[in-house]
């Protein structure tokens, strides 16, 4: 059965909180027969996403499809899925024979004993349990209850299949053998599934598809090789690969991206001018974020004064469409807008005291983030750096490079000077854990056990073969 | 080939570590004192202990001595321990200086005897049996249902919780009084109207005396017990209103989930789910219910509202429990009280041994 999400949201409104919104317009149909996995840190939705397809929570938006069918209003009874829960949720009362038989019981029309029956050892059959029949689920193992729980879901024979993180219960060599477990059932049976996971390396290793959702949004959906290839941004490149990519700050001047000063790449962006991060948008982010003070001590912590824009400073077209109302909110709302237009540079509003040593983004961060500024860094700079990249102004960027893209051999790109802190023995390979010369940035390095003769020096040049660049709003650019 | 030394940064020691040349000590925490095990034990144990001995062993001991002894009792300067007043009583007996000597005492199983083969304790024993029997599996269901209700709802449930959860802290006197007014022989009395409102006649229910006053049926033991079992009923509710509630927010939402995915009615999954996951708060009231309904005694003297030793009727032994049969001996005749407690405890016992064992095959985990 074919599943198809359209335009399916979900937003919480509780009082006068902002909305929350686990799960925003999320579209993706999933193939019959195909096993998915929906990737994503803790808090993106996914969990919310799947009990919206099993049917337990209601969407406050958008359609769920099951081929041809709006199941969006349809009861989960109805809509012939199993779903199996994290912590499995068997009956603790129940053999594990009742367990399998409890969704049969209902079935219409009644099935007979020797129906059920039958049904029971086949499904215990599939995934493995025969001879356990008649236990009761403490006296399993967490990887039996696991397949207790699948021939639950899967007794009465659902379209889909739901899996909520199916492997996080289990140790990590039960983990292993299970997720193999739920590949071979879900070829032998056919069924449609989906799961959850927040283990990237389980949703690579047994999905046709990964959707890599974060905050209620998706931001790629693939096959896993090509996930982990051709990331979309800098998030997903981040979340899928383990150990994670590699990320350097790069700077963007007129057309040459440069790394640590050193030339590396050339004409692939354009930046021009500067951006002045005295921007009062900044401000904004920050307040959305939670920041607590006024702009005043906001300016102020980055070592300038703030002088409130005086009246004077309003153009005409201000003054003729300013609202007759002028509750200072709404003058204020008014105001913010305009100066977007204008592209007014916040210069205006700003009276530098002292020139700010070296003003970065980082550096902002830190300010606001013991003043009620919740989000991390990454999320912030993420913000900023939209206002830079729509600024067209010269920029910093982000170049991604994987841990095992890395050569010692000298290739056409150029070489970065590691630091070699120590060397760790993976199997096969080897994992040089080390900083960029004369960097405080921290570097991975997986290169074949064999080459560990070519480290003979504390500093060692290494070549990226495959490189990504991202902009700093995460968005990804090569 | 050149060494490489991996270690080179750990050798640039923090100025702090390096003026002493020395490796810095562990942090050291605040010696405890050594006290040997047991001594902590009986420091822990002896608050639980000394209420324990002074309020549940002595009493138990003294009765079961009395209870085995014939002619007992209390004598002067002999303290309050049976068994030092049993000799005091000896010496008293046989000493010929005294005027009127006691009664000599002797071990023996009279009193009991004696006791169970007096009606009024036949009929105590029979009164309470049928108390409990009605009254427990009532309140349970009662509650259970309720309880269920109750979690099932999010608006009103604080409110709801609240009126059920007031009898806990009412009284008991004052709880038998308000029975004692809803149930008044009146023909004008709540549930005379409620009663005279489908049709039926009033009923002159606790009171012996009403219908030759009002137009009411006379009281019987049915209309009193019909009282007395609604009060209990009533009042015990909120505890256990109170221990379902507590169980059923430990019940993992998720087997409701599941069982709504099978498409399982509400019934069954009372049946099948709720209950069995309930079990052990339902057996931990049972037990309780049980030997509460046993030593029912101060909501039928407060219904009845004749003092302390009226149990109603015209003869004032009605509805006479164990516990009350107890108590209206403690003066005339302590050793046969005494035996009436130990046969009390005996059935309680009993009782709570047997459905220990029907629970170790009905009581999940």
């Amino acid at each position: 059965m074919e599943v198809r999400l359209d335009n399916l949201s979900k937003h919480f409104t509780s009082g006068n909180r902002p909305v929350v919104k686990a799960v925003d317009e999320m579209n993706f149909t999933i193939p019959d027969g195909k096993l998915v996995g929906l990737l994503g840190p803790s808090g993106c939705g996914k969990s919310t996403t799947l009990y919206m397809i099993a049917g337990l929570h209601k969407p406050t938006g958008g359609k769920i499809w099951f081929g041809d069918t709006d199941v969006t209003e349809v009861p989960p009874e109805n809509r012939g899925i199993g779903l199996v829960f994290q912590n499995y949720a068997l009956y603790p009362h129940f053999t594990v024979r009742e367990n399998i038989r409890f969704p049969l019981e209902n079935v219409r029309p009644k099935l007979t004993k020797p129906q059920m029956e039958e049904i029971v050892q086949e499904m215990a059959n599939i995934v493995g349990i025969g001879e356990l029949l008649d236990r009761k689920p403490k006296e399993l193992s967490g990887g039996q209850q696991q397949r207790v729980a699948i021939a639950r879901a899967l007794s009465k024979r659902p379209q889909v299949l739901l899996l909520d993180e199916p492997l996080s219960n289990l140790d990590a060599r039960l983990r292993l053998q299970t997720r193999e477990e739920i590949k071979r059932i879900q070829r032998n049976t056919g069924v449609t599934t989906i799961f959850v996971t927040h283990d990237q390396e389980e949703a690579m290793s047994i999905s046709d598809f990964i959707v890599v959702m974060r905050k209620g949004v998706v931001n790629q959906i693939d096959e896993p090789q090509t996930v982990y290839e051709e990331p979309a941004n800098l998030f997903v490149a981040k979340f899928l690969g383990s150990p994670a990519i590699n990320i350097f700050e790069a700077e963007l001047n007129g057309d040459m991206i440069s790394l640590h000063g050193e030339a590396f790449e050339k004409g692939l962006l354009q930046g021009k001018g500067e951006f002045s991060l005295l921007d009062s948008r900044i401000y904004d982010i920050a307040v959305a974020g939670g920041y607590k003070e006024s702009k005043k001590v906001f300016f102020a912590d980055l070592g300038v004064d703030y002088v409130a824009p005086v009246e004077e400073v309003k153009t005409e077209t201000e003054a003729v469409e300013k609202p007759k109302f002028s509750f200072n909110k709404i003058v204020a709302n008014v105001k913010g807008k305009f100066a977007k237009k204008e592209k007014r540079i916040p210069d205006a509003e700003v009276v530098i005291a002292e020139a700010p040593a070296k003003l970065t983004v980082r550096h902002i961060y830190k300010q606001i983030v013991y003043r009620g500024y919740r989000p991390e860094l990454g999320e912030f700079e993420e913000q900023v750096g939209k206002l830079y990249v729509e600024s067209g102004a010269n920029r910093p960027v982000k170049i991604g490079v994987r841990p095992e893209s890395f050569t010692l051999e000298p290739n056409n790109n150029p070489p970065i000077q590691v630091e070699v802190k120590f060397i760790e023995h993976i199997g096969r390979d080897i994992s040089i854990v080390g900083n960029v010369l004369g960097q405080p940035t921290s570097i991975r390095i997986i290169i074949p056990a064999e080459q560990r003769h070519n480290i003979k020096e504390q500093v060692v040049k290494v070549y990226p073969k495959r490189y990504y660049v991202f902009e700093l709003s995460g968005e990804r650019v090569k | 080939m050149i060494k490489i030394n991996y270690f080179k940064r750990d050798t640039e020691k923090p100025a702090d570590l390096q003026a002493g040349g020395n490796s810095p000590r562990p942090m050291s925490i605040k010696q405890s004192v050594s006290i040997p095990i047991w001594v902590k034990v009986l420091i822990s144990l002896a608050p639980a202990m000394v209420f324990l001995i002074f309020f549940t062993f002595y009493p138990i001991i003294n009765t079961s001595i009395i209870a085995f002894i014939e002619n007992f009792g209390w004598q002067k300067n002999a303290g309050s321990f049976a068994i030092s007043n049993f000799f005091q009583q000896i010496a008293n007996a046989n000493d010929p200086l005294l005027l009127e000597p006691p009664a000599m005492p002797y071990f023996s199983l009279d009193n009991f005897g004696l006791v169970l083969t007096d009606p009024i304790f036949l009929d105590s024993l029979f009164n309470t049996a049928i108390l409990t029997v009605i009254s427990v599996p009532l309140t349970i269901i009662v509650s259970l249902m309720l309880s269920v209700a109750l979690n099932s709802i999010k608006a009103f449930r604080g409110f709801f919780q609240t009126i059920f959860f007031l009898p806990y802290v009412t009284n008991a006197i004052a709880l038998g009084m308000v029975f004692n007014v809803l149930f008044s022989p009146e023909p004008g009395g709540i549930m005379n109207q409620i009663i005279q409102l489908f049709g039926g006649s009033p009923v002159s229910w606790v009171d012996p005396a009403a219908h030759e006053l009002y137009d009411v049926i006379k009281l019987s033991k049915f209309s009193m017990g019909v009282v007395l079992i609604a009060q209990s009923v009533w009042a015990g509710l909120a505890f256990k209103i109170l221990v379902f509630m507590s169980g059923l927010a430990t019940i993992d939402k998720q087997y409701y989930d599941a069982a709504k995915i099978d498409g399982t009615g509400r019934a069954r999954i009372f049946s099948k789910i709720t209950v069995p996951l309930l079990s052990p708060q339902i057996f931990y009231i049972t037990i309780t219910s049980f030997i509460g309904a046993f030593k029912m005694y101060s909501s039928i003297i407060s219904i009845v509202g004749q003092g302390p030793l009226n149990f109603g009727g015209t003869s004032g032994t009605l509805w006479i429990t164990v516990v009350g049969y107890i108590y209206k001996n403690r003066q005339t005749d302590l050793p046969k009280a005494a035996a009436g407690a130990v046969i009390l405890l005996i059935i309680v016992l009993l009782i709570t041994l047997v459905q220990m064992q029907v629970s170790k095959k009905r009581v999940h985990y």
